[in-house]
């Protein structure tokens, strides 16, 4: 019973961070934490920072004219989207980030709910990950990281997602073109 | 007497005490121009609204889709300041520039596009908070030898059309602040 004890006793700070790792990654939600990536803004050619809220979604997202087909279309992808977040870094030169860099996204990305659906591309070219979070067959939310040898891009888009219209939201709110990813998951499945 | 001066004493404590915290807040317009001012060691100069005439006169209607041209932003809601013939050189630390600005505009305004390219001390700072039924918008552009601060406010259909090309979207609004349409 004493050795049941001390085991226990010695588990217990492995324990406790197992149980606050899973408590933290379902109480995250598909909100990423991705201001950390800032620093990179000193070493890159190009940085673009987009951060469209919920509020500010859900207030403007209502003024897309439904006469413009384009407008119309848009303000249909838009509908339950909570907010859209995107981070693209352009360097110079190759080698200006590291793997290190995106752990800290990847990690959060390896988090319960986050499964990635898409990975495609090689090491000369971008490759593209699309992430999604699932709550059955809701999508909460999806992440898109596009690495490139000098080019790091993240998207994050937060509410149910239509991943077949995704492309309207394309060149828009500052989301890069993620659907050819897509598409070429539809055609392998 | 006494009593009159004691008063007195007493509502200018009050004032004190009740406005200044607001004023110390700040208002966005004012605080971006300080964190400009003490980042790069320039200073700004207001511009009065008819010394703008001549100015750029762009047309934003091609941002904005089809028909004539139409004002972004509201009669009357425009603020701007200028930084003319100033250097602005970050030193590797644009970084820290836009920290600095996250963190003193945070807490009133949301920061909603930010585009960098240091080669260049090319940056651009869009942020958006409610103004009643519209939206005031504050646009900060810098480049190598000149900085713009503006103000607007603008509303939300407008504000709609412009966050679909954020990219855009500061340029289309300074643009617009400081056109001439005499």
């Amino acid at each position: 019973m004493k050795n049941l004890f001390q085991t226990t006793w010695k588990l217990a700070p492995v324990l406790l961070l197992l149980v606050g790792s899973a408590i933290t990654g379902r109480a995250q939600g598909p909100k990423l934490q991705i201001d950390q990536l800032d620093v990179l803004a000193n070493k890159a050619s190009e940085t673009v920072d987009v951060k469209l809220d919920e509020r500010l979604m859900q207030t403007t997202a209502k003024f897309f004219s439904g006469k413009d087909p384009d407008d119309a279309e848009i303000k249909e992808v838009l509908k339950g989207v909570k907010g859209i977040y995107v981070k693209r870094f352009e360097f110079e030169k190759e080698g200006e980030y590291s793997q290190a860099d995106l752990e800290s996204i990847r990690l959060q990305l390896r988090s319960p709910g986050w499964n990635r659906i898409v990975s495609v591309g090689s090491k000369k070219e971008i490759s593209i990950e699309v992430y999604l979070m699932q709550n059955g067959d809701q999508i909460e939310g999806m992440a898109v990281l596009g690495t490139g040898a000098r080019e790091l891009t993240v998207v994050n888009i937060i509410g149910p997602v239509d991943l077949n219209r995704l492309s309207k939201l394309e060149g828009n709110f500052g989301v890069p073109p993620v659907g050819d990813a897509i598409r070429e998951r539809e055609k392998k499945k | 007497m006494k009593r009159k001066t004691a008063y007195l004493i007493l509502a200018v404590t009050l004032l004190t005490t009740l406005v200044s915290p607001a004023t110390a807040k700040g208002d966005g317009f004012n605080d971006a121009i300080k964190i400009i001012e003490q980042f790069y060691h320039v200073k700004h100069q207001n511009i009065p609204l008819l010394a703008r005439a001549g100015m750029k006169a762009v047309r934003t209607a091609a941002r904005m889709k089809g028909g004539d041209y139409k004002r972004l932003a509201e009669a009357g809601s425009v603020r701007v300041a200028f930084f003319e013939d100033q250097n602005f050189d970050s030193r590797g630390q644009i970084a820290s520039f836009k920290a600095s600005m996250q963190a003193t505009l945070s807490e009133a305004w949301s920061p909603l596009v930010q585009t960098l390219a240091p080669k260049n001390e090319e940056q651009t700072y869009i942020y958006v908070r409610d103004a009643a039924d519209k939206f005031h918008v504050l646009v900060v552009t810098i480049e190598r030898h000149e900085a713009t601060v503006v103000q607007a406010t603008v509303a939300p259909e407008i504000l709609a059309q412009l966050m679909k090309d954020p990219n855009e979207m500061g340029k289309a609004l300074t643009e617009d602040a400081t056109i001439n349409d005499n």
